[in-house]
């Protein structure tokens, strides 16, 4: 490539024994928008943190416009002209958008804060790119999509020639996805530079121009959009798509378009095997935040719920499982009520719960996979010999857990808190299966893990419902809802907002729906 | 027996020791020994340059403190003797602590224990010992369990903190013996409010001679054992764990965890409450003002330095042992005063929660 705007060459980069990255090259061109597409831990974070200068390579070298740069800190990196927006921003909650956009950058005036000339510039920018945001509007009430573009001015502000998005999609609606698209190309066509940090194939092939693949802290290929398409990619990203269910775990992990997919993976009964009825679920702080909630669930059928994070979907779950009071309406599993009973009964009557926080819900991380395991079931008899825990017998099942669940440790006596994220969710799977669930309720369950992972969780879904398992998948990551449930409800502020049956489904109107948006409120 | 939630595993539940595992097991064990050796020689480090600086010699105080306890049978059976009261304060601190609740009243458990004990033991003084005896342990244990019952329904019914409650259920229970030691059962004779001995049947008996050893060191070997399985084997010690270890996982996992925080207190206080029967009917043979000694304190000490363990509380309640016996006689030999080994002790402490810092910093790499 003729002078190319950046140029990695060789980045190594080791946290103690892990290499995150193992000698990557990456070239972004000038007016191109570069995707950079990974499974989770595949290091693109890694390798674009160690360009804005948050990480200091073990080797490897860093040219920008064909000059060697050497950036020891972000503001190195700004100087440069790189800018970066993080999955997670730093805002202050209470400011404006301009006064967040404004600040650590060298106001004129002392005294006062004069910061009209800022505000017209921010105007501007945020014109010329199609970025709508109202300078003077306070952040704390601004939506994620929004908060996002305040942190893209911020970055367009400090003059970035070379903007980094790492997995900006994250929790947008269709329709938002669409708009940021549409900045992004707006950057390139006026000489800039963007780095898209994906793992949705689907996303590069639609805005990206070329686009490196990495897995495993390589970089296995680098191509043109023109030359290549989603199965080459997903074979690149994944290895193989040819096993059984490939389709739909492609479409969940973004590869193709969920809608289109055909194949499913439950397999629906007739029996009803939950029934909740008119459900209102408050917050620790006493708010409804579930109201009026009706929900029918058949034996081996799947429904997803898709929504924003935080239109009452950690209440929801709860309130299923069993963890958090019903407030009024009932819910019905097997036939039996379960509303008022202990959290304990709930599990004993076949519910489990696989919570979106698994470090805070979901383990003991001071203790053993065994004990681990025996979690909530210590009391049951299959777990007690003459009224003690017989941990002989709890650590030959951890053994056959670690086995079936492909648990990655040193054996049952490994602490979980030791375990990476996929391996805790695979513990926390193996424990819920344990009991044979009747309900099983999913969190974001796929949230954070690597694609081996991610796919496990998949196939594990497949097997809960051949089993004649109810599945309620509660997800922010909209292509998986669309991929796997047989039917997709929207939840918007504790109510339905939309149905739709698995082949029907339209990602925009669900989209719509979830942002309150909807003609369908049901 | 293995402790997991608490400390890294032992043989007896690990995974089958393959190749790469016995290294990586010893290097754990070292990590857990480590600290605490660091921690006890840099204490006394800092202790004897404290009493280098007073003009008094550390190596003649430190020989008679970590002596005395090993050169006459006279101060094995006073140490032991000291075992059994500091580790049963140190077991009703850890105990609830292994829930997230704080037992400040150990000291008020015990002297309430004492007295439930002592009324026994005056009230049926007739009673032959195999019916007396064991009244009075149980009512010292149930008077414990009860006076920490209180704190418990506090807590659980009101949310008020257990920390003030057991401290202030401490400073009535100070006003409970003086008014049943002055008032009911007097020993006007003792010069000292104390009450009137209990009978004989309510007494330990001893073994050996000149000093004998009350039988109560035995019941508390047993009580360790007890303790043992109880937190490893049983439904309810493993819950306790599992809340130590995450409270919100263990909600979610259908643990009832403000009761068993509750029933945390109530077994710690009947702990405490058997150390003060058992200081009555094998040490003082009746109840009097000032026996909860310092117990409160090196019970809280012990059970901080244990971090977590209920198998290392025994081993660190005897070393605190040996060093509050020692204690006198170091005043004795080298006129360094006996508070120095409250100090020393406090710096074990410091040193080994200090030793937490430096290894997370060091293992991170
Ligand atoms: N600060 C860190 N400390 C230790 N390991 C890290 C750190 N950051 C990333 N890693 C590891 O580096 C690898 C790549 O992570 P990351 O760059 O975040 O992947 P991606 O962004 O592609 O999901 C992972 O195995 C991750 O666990
Ligand atoms: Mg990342």
């Amino acid at each position: 490539m003729e002078n190319p705007r950046l140029e990695m060459r060789g980045i190594v980069k080791t946290f103690g024994p892990v290499t995150a990255l193992d000698a990557v090259d990456l070239v972004v061109g000038r007016n191109e928008v570069h995707g950079l597409l990974g499974g989770n831990g595949a290091g693109k974070t890694t390798l674009m943190n160690v360009l804005y200068g948050l990480y200091r390579p073990n080797a490897g070298e860093v040219l920008l416009d064909g000059q060697p740069a050497s950036i020891g800190s972000p503001k190195d990196a700004i100087a440069a002209g790189v800018g970066m927006v993080h999955q997670t921003f730093l805002q202050v909650d209470n400011y404006t958008v301009t006064e967040n956009i404004v600040l650590g950058t060298d106001v004129p005036g002392p005294l006062r804060l004069d910061l009209s000339d800022a505000k017209a510039r921010i105007r501007e920018l945020s014109e010329r790119f199609g970025l709508t945001v109202d300078p003077d509007a306070v952040v704390e009430d601004l939506p994620v999509g929004v908060r996002q573009r305040v942190e893209i001015l911020k970055a367009l502000y400090r003059g970035a020639k070379l903007l980094i998005l790492d997995e900006p999609t994250t929790n947008l609606t269709p329709q938002e996805v669409d708009d940021l698209f549409g900045s992004m190309r707006a950057m390139v066509d006026d000489g800039m530079s963007v780095v898209l940090i994906t793992h949705k194939i689907r996303e590069t092939l639609s805005v990206c121009d070329r686009m490196t693949v990495m897995r495993d802290g390589r970089r296995v290929e680098t191509i043109e959009r023109a030359d290549t398409d989603a199965e080459h990619l997903a074979e690149k990203m994944v290895g193989s798509t040819t096993d059984p269910g490939a389709a739909v775990d492609a479409a969940a992990l973004g590869a193709v378009d969920a809608e289109k997919v055909e194949e499913i993976l439950s397999s629906v009964g007739t029996t009803t095997a939950v029934a909740v009825r008119d459900l209102v679920v408050v917050n620790d702080q006493g708010h409804e935040l579930i109201q009026g909630f009706e929900l029918e669930l058949r034996e081996g059928e799947i429904v997803g719920i898709a929504g924003v994070a935080g239109n009452g979907q950690v209440e929801l779950a709860e309130a299923l499982a069993g963890v958090r009071p019903l407030r009024s309406g009932s819910v019905e599993v097997s036939g039996r009520s379960m509303g008022g009973l202990a959290t304990s009964t709930w599990l004993h009557h076949g519910v489990a719960y696989v919570p979106e926080d698994r470090h805070r819900d979901g383990i003991l991380p001071t203790a053993s996979i065994t004990e681990n395991l025996v979690l909530g079931s210590q009391r049951s008899p299959q777990v007690r010999r003459r009224g003690l825990i017989d941990w002989g017998a709890a650590k030959q099942r951890a053994v056959d857990a670690i086995a079936e669940f492909s648990v990655r440790a040193n054996g049952p006596a490994t602490l979980v808190g030791d375990l990476s994220g996929g391996n805790i969710q695979r513990v926390i799977l193996a424990r819920a299966f344990a009991r044979q669930p009747r309900m099983l309720i999913l969190h974001n369950p796929t949230r954070g893990l690597d694609i081996g992972s991610t796919r496990f969780v998949y196939q594990q879904v497949r097997k809960a419902t051949a089993a004649g398992c109810a599945v309620l998948l509660i997800s922010e990551d909209l292509d998986e809802v669309i991929a796997l449930s047989d039917r997709v409800i929207a939840l918007y502020q504790g109510s339905r907002a939309g149905e739709w049956q698995h082949g029907s489904v339209d990602a925009y109107a669900v989209g719509r729906s979830m942002t309150g948006l909807g003609e369908a409120r049901v | 027996m293995s402790d997991t939630l608490t400390a890294p595993p032992s043989a007896a539940s690990g995974p089958p020791a393959g190749p790469g595992q016995r290294p990586r097991r010893v290097v754990e064990a070292l990590w857990l020994v480590v600290p605490y050796i660091v921690s006890v020689v840099l204490a006394f480090v800092v202790g004897g340059l404290i009493i280098a600086a007073i003009g008094r010699d550390p190596f003649a105080a430190f020989e008679s403190v970590l002596t005395t306890s090993f050169n006459t049978r006279f101060g094995t059976i006073e140490t032991l003797h000291k075992w059994v009261p500091v580790l049963l304060c140190a077991y009703a601190f850890a105990i609830p602590l292994a829930t997230g609740k704080f037992n400040i009243g150990a000291e008020g458990q015990l002297l309430v224990g004492a007295t439930g004990g002592v009324a026994l033991g005056i009230l049926w003084s007739d009673l032959p010992m195999v019916l007396l005896l064991p009244c009075v342990l149980v009512a010292g244990a149930l008077s414990g369990a009860v006076w920490a019952g209180i704190a418990a329904f506090l807590m659980t019914k009101f949310q008020v903190n257990e920390i003030l409650s057991t401290v202030v259920l401490n400073f009535i229970s100070f006003q409970l013996i003086d008014y049943v030691a002055s008032h009911v059962w007097p020993d006007r004779g003792a010069g000292h409010p104390a009450t009137t001995p209990v009978g004989e049947g309510a007494l330990l008996p001893g073994i050996g001679q000149a000093p004998p050893m009350h039988t109560g060191v035995l019941l508390t070997v047993f009580l360790v054992i007890v303790i043992a399985v109880f937190m490893r084997r049983t439904s309810t010690g493993f819950e306790m764990r599992a809340v130590g270890a995450n409270l919100r996982a263990a909600q979610v996992h259908g643990i009832r965890t403000s009761r068993l925080a509750g029933a945390g207190l109530v077994v710690g206080g009947a702990v405490a409450g058997l150390a003060g029967a058992i200081e009555v009917a094998g040490v003082h043979g009746k109840m009097l003002e000032g026996m909860q000694s310092n117990f409160l304190i090196l019970g809280i000490i012990v059970g901080l330095m244990a971090r977590g363990s209920m198998l290392a509380l025994p081993f660190i309640a005897f070393g605190i042992a040996v060093l509050e016996v020692g204690a006198g006689s170091m005043q004795r030999t080298a006129q360094v005063p006996v508070e120095m080994v409250l100090i020393i002790e406090a710096l074990i402490l410091l040193f080994l929660l200090l030793s937490d810092i430096a290894r997370a910093k060091i293992r991170r790499h």
